[in-house]
């Protein structure tokens, strides 16, 4: 929205383009002409309260919903309607709300399918070396079924599952959510040092105060719309956050199902709306 | 009991066992991925033992090459039906898939009725195939002993599928989450063939033993084993393999035993017991003995 | 209110009645005893139909196991109207009781959907909890084991013999038409009552229905009594129409009957079902001719009429799930009077 920040963005090259995305869930409007952009090496966040639309952008990007109107571009190739497996093979990797690993498979069958697509056989064994330097409790638990991990670690594991594809763009969708303090700090360190690697994320969370502190540019979403996107910095001293996650526009509790919990992250970062409008970031 | 007739029960309940073991395998291999309860499975049977008839008739083939054969085309017949009747109900309701797999099996019935004969026809089978052998003082057919042994083959085959090769682990994360399978790379399309593919492949080769017991295809043939494949699945569990080959075990055992037990005037009612009990199983612990990746959902 | 605003108010039923007598009326004035059975089949397979479409019309849910009703109302009522001596002479293991029962026609149709209805009502009540694909399974199943009770109870049903009523017919094509009209009737008094209502409404969203206040699983289980009732009424019919039944006339080929003229003509509205019946009853006359003329001429081909149905009703699934009325009802709205039509638009 700020033509600063779509200038930067596109100066740096533009991994991904939505424009006028909209979305359905039968009658209801769960997304309404929403376009962002996420250029190369970029950390991009989404935030925005439950039903927001965040979840259901992201779905939307990797093919899981359909858009009942817009474009999605991706490398200079539209991808809005495509299956999930074409996405995921031209290098968008998502990892879904929930974690969503394979309880009955092992860590070691849950890696191996995230390396689906992209299999070979050298390539792979490097993969898996690489993941466990990011993760050893991997490692430790390579022959465990992945029913067995602890929140944290099934964050890890569902993390790991999304980069062996050694995705172009890789999307999170609300990786601390249900997490202790401590995981949260460990999981957002992890994203962190994964950017540095330079890898491509689009981050959605609850967790504002975070989110804003890693990522380059963000979106604020309510409603199925942008209402504002730009830097963190900008984010924090023109945006009443606390009062657009307090609902200010009225619609509280939209009956979209953004697949987020009731049990909101925002209660493991109790100061969240003052830091934020204290401009923390 | 005397020895004889334990061992001649033993025998017959594992060879009965392995083939409803294979039956229900293969009714559940689709519905763990597809949610979907197949009723056109008892028909890819049907057509399987029709080639094996069509062939022995017909043509002066090497028996191994006509089984082969048979057991191809049910698995053409399964992938077939699964693209022509199936792929375009992906993602509908519930009982949406179950008429049109309804309705394709009777599409394949009356089709085997108008093309061949409404009538039973005898399938012609190699000699050894009714001819027995002693076993511990038993006189006890060989089809039983090989059907045991192939069960076996089949079972290691399997296994080594599902655990060993990343099309195996490929199909298994599809039954737990298929969304999320896709978002992996994993395309649906192949998963669902080859489900629908090695069910009809199991298929073919309970056809094989089915005709060696009866000794005759007709049209209606795939009403019988459908109907067995329904319960051991509800029994054994419908989200596991391991449930449904022990569930067929058990099924068997416990239709000998009935057998054995019954007073003659309930024995007719055999049916209608096993399938009370699969109503009782649905309503008390839908889950089946094997839980699997069952996920309860209740209305009330 | 005045009686056009009274009639307007039920026209679905009365036009489809109306339709219903003029075909009927038709087909006997034509005085060919084949038409006359084609007529009398007709209505009585419409009372099996509308007892369908009455339940899986508003909740959505396919009864499995409804033909097995139908069979159950066809061989209760037969018990009940065949003379004692009769039984006796036929089947001399039938249980005493069973062949002491002796009434008039009329009670023994009552009979037979009251003991459907009893069975409905002892059976249902742990199913109706169940959720899609376990319920499927399980009305399934219990449509197996109807039909193997009804198979195998030699002191009650004659076993896999056939049970003969002999005798005159007692469904003649008038009371055919009679009863398929109050049962028109029947499924659209359900449609409009509370009942029908909350059952579509625990359809639309369960959830948002049941935190309305309304009991998912009541209301289902008393549609699938009312509805079981009417199958039963249906069989009674059949039973003393046909003169001789076996369990096999409740089994696969009638669910396929049954399904191919509900999804066909569609499930939602009675105007829906009532339009399947008849087409398809149309259809598979036709098809039947087709098929002896083929035959005749060389070619067997016993069992295209039920290949083509099924193909059709694949591909009525596929492109137009609601049938051909799609949930419409056929209607006679008063001109230009607001009150009716806002009444019955709040009504559907």
């Amino acid at each position: 929205m700020t033509p600063q920040a779509s200038q930067a963005s596109a100066a740096a090259g533009l991994v991904l383009s939505v424009k006028d995305l909209s979305v359905s869930y039968g009658a209801v409007a769960a997304l309404q002409d929403l376009s962002l952009e996420v250029a190369q090496g970029e950390l991009v966040s989404l935030l925005g309260v439950n039903g927001a639309g965040k979840s259901t952008t992201l779905k939307a990007i990797a093919g899981v919903l359909k858009p009942t109107h817009g474009a999605i571009t991706f490398q200079g190739q539209p991808i809005g309607g495509k299956t999930a497996e074409a996405v995921h093979k031209l290098g968008i990797s998502l990892v879904p709300e929930g974690r969503q690993i394979f309880p009955m498979l092992t860590v070691a069958e849950n890696l191996r399918i995230g390396a689906f697509g992209s299999y070979k056989a050298g390539s792979f064994a490097e993969d898996l070396e690489d993941m466990f330097q990011l993760f050893p409790i991997l490692k430790q638990r390579y022959r465990q079924a992945g029913g067995l991990l602890s929140g944290g670690e099934q964050q890890m594991l569902a993390i790991a599952r999304g980069l062996m594809a050694r995705p172009k763009l890789l999307m999170l969708d609300e990786p601390s959510l249900g997490l202790s303090p401590t995981l949260v700090d460990q999981i957002f360190d992890l994203i962190l040092s994964l950017k540095q690697r330079g890898i491509t994320i689009l981050l959605v969370e609850q967790n504002a105060e975070r989110a804003l502190q890693l990522a380059d540019r963000a979106y604020l979403l309510s409603t199925g719309r942008v209402r504002f996107a730009g830097r963190p910095a900008e984010m924090s001293t023109q945006v009443d956050i606390a009062a657009v996650y307090l609902g200010e526009h009225g619609a509280v509790g939209a009956a979209v199902p953004d697949g987020a919990p009731a049990a909101s992250a925002s209660s493991a970062t109790p100061g969240n709306p003052a830091a934020s409008a204290g401009g923390a970031a | 009991m005397s020895l004889a007739t334990f061992i001649e029960f033993v025998v017959n309940t594992l060879s009965l066992g392995s083939l409803y073991a294979l039956l229900s395998l293969g009714l559940v291999f689709v519905f763990g991925i597809m949610e979907m309860v197949n009723f056109a499975y008892g028909e890819y049977i049907t057509v399987s033992a029709y080639i094996l008839y069509l062939l022995g008739i017909n043509t002066s083939l090497p028996w191994p090459l006509v089984f082969l054969l048979g057991i191809l085309g049910g698995a053409a017949i399964s992938v077939i039906s699964e693209i022509v009747a199936f792929r375009p109900f992906r993602g509908r309701s519930v009982e949406a898939l179950l008429v049109t797999s309804f309705a394709v099996s009777l599409i394949l019935q009356y089709t085997a009725q108008i093309t061949i004969s409404p009538r039973s026809k005898p399938v012609p089978l190699p000699g050894f195939f009714n001819q027995s052998v002693n076993v511990a003082g038993v006189v006890t057919p060989i089809r039983s002993l090989l059907l045991i042994a192939v069960t076996v083959l089949l079972l290691a085959g399997f296994s080594l599928l599902m655990k060993k090769t990343v099309l195996g682990i490929a199909m298994r994360a599809a039954a737990e989450d298929f969304t999320t399978a896709r978002l992996m790379g994993v395309p649906a399309n192949l998963i669902i063939s080859c489900a629908f593919a090695i069910s009809g492949v199991l298929a073919g080769v309970v056809a094989i033993f089915w005709v060696g017991r009866s000794g005759s295809a007709e049209p209606l043939m795939g009403q019988a084993p459908l109907l067995i494949s329904f319960i051991v699945v509800v029994i054994g569990g419908m989200h596991s393999l391991v449930g449904s080959v022990v569930g067929g075990f058990i099924y068997a055992a416990i239709a000998n035993v009935l057998t054995l037990v019954l007073p003659t005037s309930l024995l007719s009612f055999r049916e209608a017991i096993m399938f009370a009990i699969v109503i009782i199983f649905l309503v008390l612990k839908p889950a089946g003995l094997f839980r699997g990746s069952y996920v309860e959902e209740r209305v009330g | 209110m005045n009686a056009l605003q009274w009639l307007s108010r039920r026209s679905t039923p009365i036009i489809l009645a109306a339709v219903l007598a003029v075909l009927v009326y038709f087909l006997w004035w034509l005085n060919d005893s084949y038409l006359e059975d084609v007529a009398t089949n007709g209505c009585i397979t419409l009372v099996m139909v509308m007892g369908f479409q009455l339940f899986m019309g508003n909740s959505g849910i396919l009864n499995w196991s409804y033909v097995g009703y139908v069979g159950i109302g066809a061989f209760a009522s037969a018990i009940c109207s065949i003379e004692p001596d009769s039984k006796r002479l036929q089947m001399p293991v039938m249980y005493e009781a069973l062949i002491g029962i002796h009434m008039p026609y009329w009670a023994a149709l009552l009979v037979g959907a009251a003991v459907a209805a009893l069975a409905a009502a002892i059976i249902g009540f742990p199913l109706a909890r169940l959720s899609d694909m376990a319920g499927a399974i399980a009305q399934f199943a219990l449509l197996v084991v109807f039909y193997t009770l009804l198979a195998q109870w030699q002191q009650v049903t004659n076993g896999p013999r056939t049970f003969t009523l002999g005798g005159t017919r007692s469904t003649t094509i008038w009371v055919a038409l009679v009863v398929g009209v109050i049962s028109i009737f029947v499924a659209y008094w359900f449609k409009e009552s509370a009942l029908g209502l909350r059952l579509r409404a625990s359809r639309e969203d369960r959830y948002a229905a049941a935190s309305s206040g309304i009991n998912v699983v009541a209301t289902r289980y008393y549609g699938y009594i009312i509805s079981a009732a009417v199958g039963g009424l249906a069989g009674g019919l059949f039973s003393h129409y046909i003169l001789s039944i076996t369990a096999k006339s409740f089994y696969l080929a009638e669910l396929f009957l049954v399904l191919s003229m509900v999804i066909i003509g569609g499930s939602m509205s009675v105007t829906g079902a009532f339009a399947g019946c008849i087409l398809i009853t149309i259809a598979r006359q036709g098809l039947r001719q087709g098929e002896a003329n083929l035959t005749n001429s060389g070619f067997d081909v016993s069992g295209m009429t039920e290949i083509v149905l099924a193909v059709l009703m694949i591909l009525f699934l596929m492109l137009r799930p609601n049938g051909i009325a799609a949930g419409w009802e056929v209607r006679w709205r008063l001109p230009g009077r607001r009150a009716a039509r806002s009444d019955s638009k709040q009504r559907s």
